[in-house]
């Protein structure tokens, strides 16, 4: 049977037409294409032969009966009656409108290679771009794709052999290496598996292609791969190619080849990876719902750098925990891959494999030096800051200080041990690692060892928790390793600028000393809380105000509570009168002869911006009555003493008091409340307390500190203060009556007022105001418009206030600071004298611009 | 308190400046000297008070009313013990306000 030789090259290149050329070739490959409509007719796609060159052509529609019958197969040799050819995203394809068959079956005629001729950038048939479109919908559309080369490298690839002898010499990432890129050109049938892998592009992309074939939905194929993309796995899954005069492939149970974890998808029924166990967590017991149960979990990382961690519970987790070992590579497949549960699971990988009892598992035993012991994705300290609560980050840094062992009782009772040091890196900052449990004793022991002999350790934390609490702080989890002095790069670059200058230079904290500032000794004024919606958001604000209590609640100043020790403390719960004498708890479920009496004292407290309510429990009542709650309980009810008990009252009253507060808004029967509970109180230290003021008035008078801004007996004094009500007045204040053309809109009745209304203030007002001094009347002395003086001194001063019908305006100027007008929320004014709702008829102020201000 | 007879609030530095007018300042005694006790000003001047001291014994710190009658000297007329411990510093940032930038609103 004789082929026409150099038939495709004469194709190909345009110097044959049908008319003139009906080559005989043979069909190396016949596929169908797969589409996504189903009302368009089936397409099928080939690869002729000429016995030297290989070229990709699709079957007219019409002609499609020869492979339905069965007649057309890969083998046949067919004579090209008529067909065009065309050039479809960048490669060359023929299109047969007519054949002819000269034989139904035949062997392989010479040693073909792939004549594709791109017209793209690429020589290489599989790694044009073209194939990145090669979804099947594209097939139907396009007729004609680069997925007739995917095609023809699938068939290229037999099956049956996994890449087995790469286990433990080579990693798999080597398959992407351009050297593998030399099979390509090998005749079809190839045996083996290199020219599939070989012929993969490394773009990533041609996953898509692959897994066109396998599944409907190349969609599916992970985004998120990166350059990782291709698992040559899809190779091994895609159907057994018809082999001419031969049955279907059984079921290939090889081990499928090693691929990237960060290839691994939910998809994928079987895969093998070939990684590291980073990390070995414990074989844990739980409760649920659902009843008992175990479950043990490990991290794997290969040596592309994925890392995935694998679950097994029950059964499973027991059959595997002995097995595994922390630093040993294995060779691990079949497994349900989830999505990773990111509040537990913080690796770099969406999903989580979890062993079932049909998994194996594979120790390597010779060790894969590919593969790294430990990743890390360090971060500078400085970036800790800005990252969120509870976030798990990798940290290295040097060891500064470390704190001896301390132990703590947690909230269920148990008892743990913690232990804090000071990290520092290159970026300036310091970060507090806490050690919690036993890392305290292993490997803070030893640092403190070190630190002790006057060392300074770099210290390597893999999987901190990031923490709030106070400032930003690094602990430890149940998943954390600690790695002292670690060998690795960034250690000894670390040591080396430790070594230079790192000793020696200051690094701020991003821990406690940042936190202190922020939290409980922000000094606020009680109109702050109003103002500031304080308590609203989600976390409570902590604040602390000098003010005088003013009132105390005398009735119900305090509770029944539960004496009985739970733990170090007594339970505190509320207890109620059984009736018998007997006071019972229900938390506790017992009853006992006598109750304590705790305090939840409610009291006022005032200073110069407003009254709030504040609750202080027992220590704090205690504080600031100055008797414990019993006795004064005793004192009322028991002795019925009502002099002595307003005495003590009496006694609290007007005192001065240090408050910390905890403002945090709650709900009561639907109704949203601000409350501020006292968390610790303290006489005011006068002494202190004045240096304070003093370093505010400081600040204040260098004007960099608006907190004051709000205060109604400065507001007078320092022009700076009035900005909001000046706004709206001054421009109507000065200058002639009728003159003014700003001060229209609004207070267009009150254009006419004489000038001087505000004259006291308007010297002060000028100079902040730039709208204002762009007249130069203002410039001049308000009152009577003389440029020597300012109104302040301006001797028709003394008339003024009689002249002013707007005054009103000019009187809550002073008294404005106090409160706003609740219609426009314009300090300056109340409601009743808005000038938003009418300008006329608030004529009414020459009373009250004595009244006001001074 | 009494409004009708203002004093203004002095250290050492300032009595230079109300000689003749009707001051207050704070001393820390330091001795007596024929008749007049001898303090030091909160900015650590020396100032002779005249007048006759109450009958209680003086404490530490004591607090002086009355008309400056020189540089150097307060003739007082009220004294009021202000105990052992007292924060000079405070007080004599106090007088700087009270002769400086706010001195208007002080009496």
């Amino acid at each position: 049977m004789n082929l026409t030789e150099g038939a495709i090259s004469k194709i190909t290149s345009g110097g044959a037409t049908s008319a003139e050329l009906k080559p005989t070739l043979q069909v190396t490959d016949l596929k169908q294409v797969q589409t996504k409509q189903p009302q368009q007719s089936d397409r099928f796609r080939l690869v002729l032969s000429d016995g030297s060159h290989l070229q990709q052509a699709m079957l007219g529609t019409q002609i499609n009966h020869l492979v339905k019958d069965g007649n057309l197969r890969i083998g046949s040799i067919v004579q090209l009656n008529q067909y065009t050819c065309t050039t479809v995203q960048g490669r060359m394809i023929i299109i047969i409108l007519e054949l002819a068959l000269v034989a139904e079956d035949c062997e392989l005629i010479g040693n073909p290679v792939s004549a594709q001729r791109s017209s793209g950038p690429s020589p290489s048939p599989v790694a044009q771009p073209g194939n990145v479109n090669a979804s099947p919908k594209s097939f139907g559309t396009n007729s004609v794709t680069g997925g007739v080369v995917g095609n023809q490298n699938m068939s290229a690839a037999p099956v049956q052999s996994p890449e087995i002898n790469q286990f433990h010499n080579t990693p798999p990432s080597s398959n992407y290496g351009p050297g593998r890129f030399a099979p390509t050109n090998a005749p079809p049938l190839y045996p083996k598996v290199e020219a599939t892998a070989g012929s993969v592009p490394s773009s990533g992309l041609y996953v898509n292609q692959n897994a066109g074939y396998l599944n409907p939905r190349p969609e599916i194929s992970q985004p998120h791969m990166g350059s990782y993309s291709r698992p040559p796995q899809s190779a091994y899954q895609q159907p057994p190619p018809m082999y001419s005069n031969r049955g279907p492939v059984a079921r290939n149970e090889a081990p499928p080849r090693i691929i990237p974890i960060t290839a691994l998808n939910p998809y994928q029924g079987r895969w093998t990876i070939k990684a590291r166990v980073t990390a070995k967590g414990e074989l844990r017991h739980y409760n649920n719902t659902r009843g008992d149960g175990k479950v043990f979990s490990f991290d794997l990382l290969d040596s592309d750098g994925g890392e995935i961690r694998v679950t097994c519970f029950n059964q499973v987790a027991d059959q595997f925990y002995h097995q595994i070992e922390a630093g040993r590579v294995y060779l691990i497949s079949k497994g349900n891959l989830k999505p990773a549960q990111k509040n537990f699971n913080h690796l770099r990988h969406d999903l989580e494999i979890f062993l079932e009892s049909t998994s194996t598992i594979q120790p390597c035993f010779e060790d894969d030096n590919t593969i790294p012991k430990q990743q890390f994705h360090f971060r500078p300290i400085s970036d800790v800051e800005d990252m969120e609560n509870n976030s798990v980050v990798d940290v290295i840094g040097v060891v500064t200080s470390i704190a001896p062992t301390t132990s703590l009782m947690r909230k269920n009772g148990t008892e743990t041990q913690k232990r804090t040091l000071q990290l520092k890196d290159m970026s300036g900052r310091s970060v507090e690692l806490t050690l919690w449990g036993n890392f305290c004793n292993a490997e803070g022991q030893r640092l403190q060892h070190i630190c002790d002999s006057g060392g300074f350790p770099v210290l390597a934390v893999k999987s901190g928790r990031i923490s709030e609490f106070s400032g930003k702080a690094v602990g430890t989890i149940s998943t954390s390793q600690l790695f002292i002095e670690p060998d690795s790069p960034e250690a000894n670059r670390l040591k080396e600028w430790f070594d230079r200058d790192g000793r020696n230079t200051p690094s701020l904290s991003i821990s406690r000393e940042t936190s202190t500032l922020g939290r409980s000794d922000v000094m606020k004024t009680i109109s702050q809380i109003k103002d500031e919606r304080l308590g609203t958001s989600e976390k409570p604000d902590w604040i602390t105000v000098p003010a005088t209590v003013i009132y105390v609640k005398s009735d119900n100043f305090c509770y029944t509570a539960c004496p009985i020790m739970s733990g170090e403390r007594p339970c505190n719960k509320k207890v109620t009168n059984n009736g018998d004498g007997k006071w019972r708890c229900e938390k506790c479920d017992q009853s006992v002869d006598e109750c304590d009496y705790r305090y939840i004292l409610q009291f006022q407290i005032q200073d110069h911006t407003g009254i709030s309510w504040v609750t202080a429990f027992q220590e704090c009542g205690e504080e600031i009555m100055g008797i414990s709650a019993k006795d004064l309980h005793y004192l009322k009810h028991e002795q019925q003493d009502d002099e002595g008990f307003s005495k003590v009252l009496r006694q609290v009253l007007f005192s001065r008091y240090v408050f910390k507060l905890k403002v945090k808004e709650e709900t009561f029967s639907d109704e949203q409340r601000v409350k501020s509970t006292v968390v610790k109180s303290e006489k005011v230290n006068y002494s202190s307390q004045s240096r304070l003021l003093l370093d505010m008035m400081e600040k204040f008078k260098s004007g960099n500190d608006t907190s004051f801004a709000c205060k109604a007996e400065s507001s007078y004094h320092n022009p700076g203060v009035n900005n909001a009500v000046i706004g709206n007045f001054g421009s109507r204040q000065a200058g002639p009556p009728g003159s003014n053309p700003v001060g229209s809109t609004s207070y267009t009745g009150n254009v006419g007022l004489p000038a001087n209304q505000l004259g006291q203030y308007g010297n002060q007002q000028n100079p902040m105001f730039p709208m204002q001094s762009s007249s130069g009347a203002y410039r001049s002395c308000n009152s009577c418009g003389a440029t020597s003086h300012s109104s302040a001194n301006c001797p028709s001063m003394v008339n003024a206030p009689g002249q002013s019908m707007g005054g009103s305006y000019a009187n809550r100027t002073s008294q404005g600071g106090t409160g706003e007008c609740y219609k426009c929320h314009q300090v300056g004014h109340w409601a009743r004298d808005c000038p938003g709702l009418s300008s006329s008829g608030k004529m009414g102020g020459i009373s009250k611009q004595h009244v006001g201000g001074f | 308190m009494d409004t009708s007879k203002p004093a203004i609030f002095v250290n050492g530095a300032l009595l230079p400046m109300h000689v003749r007018k009707r001051v207050r300042t704070v001393i820390q005694v330091v001795g007596a000297d024929r008749g007049a006790v001898v303090g030091k000003s909160p900015d650590d001047l020396q100032l002779v008070v005249k007048g006759s001291p109450p009958s209680a014994p003086l404490t530490n710190f004591v607090e002086v009313i009355g008309i400056a009658d020189s540089e150097k000297s307060i003739q007082a007329e009220i004294w009021t013990n202000f105990g052992d411990a007292f924060d000079t510093y405070n007080y004599n940032q106090l007088c700087q306000l009270a002769n400086g930038e706010y001195q208007h609103l002080f009496l």
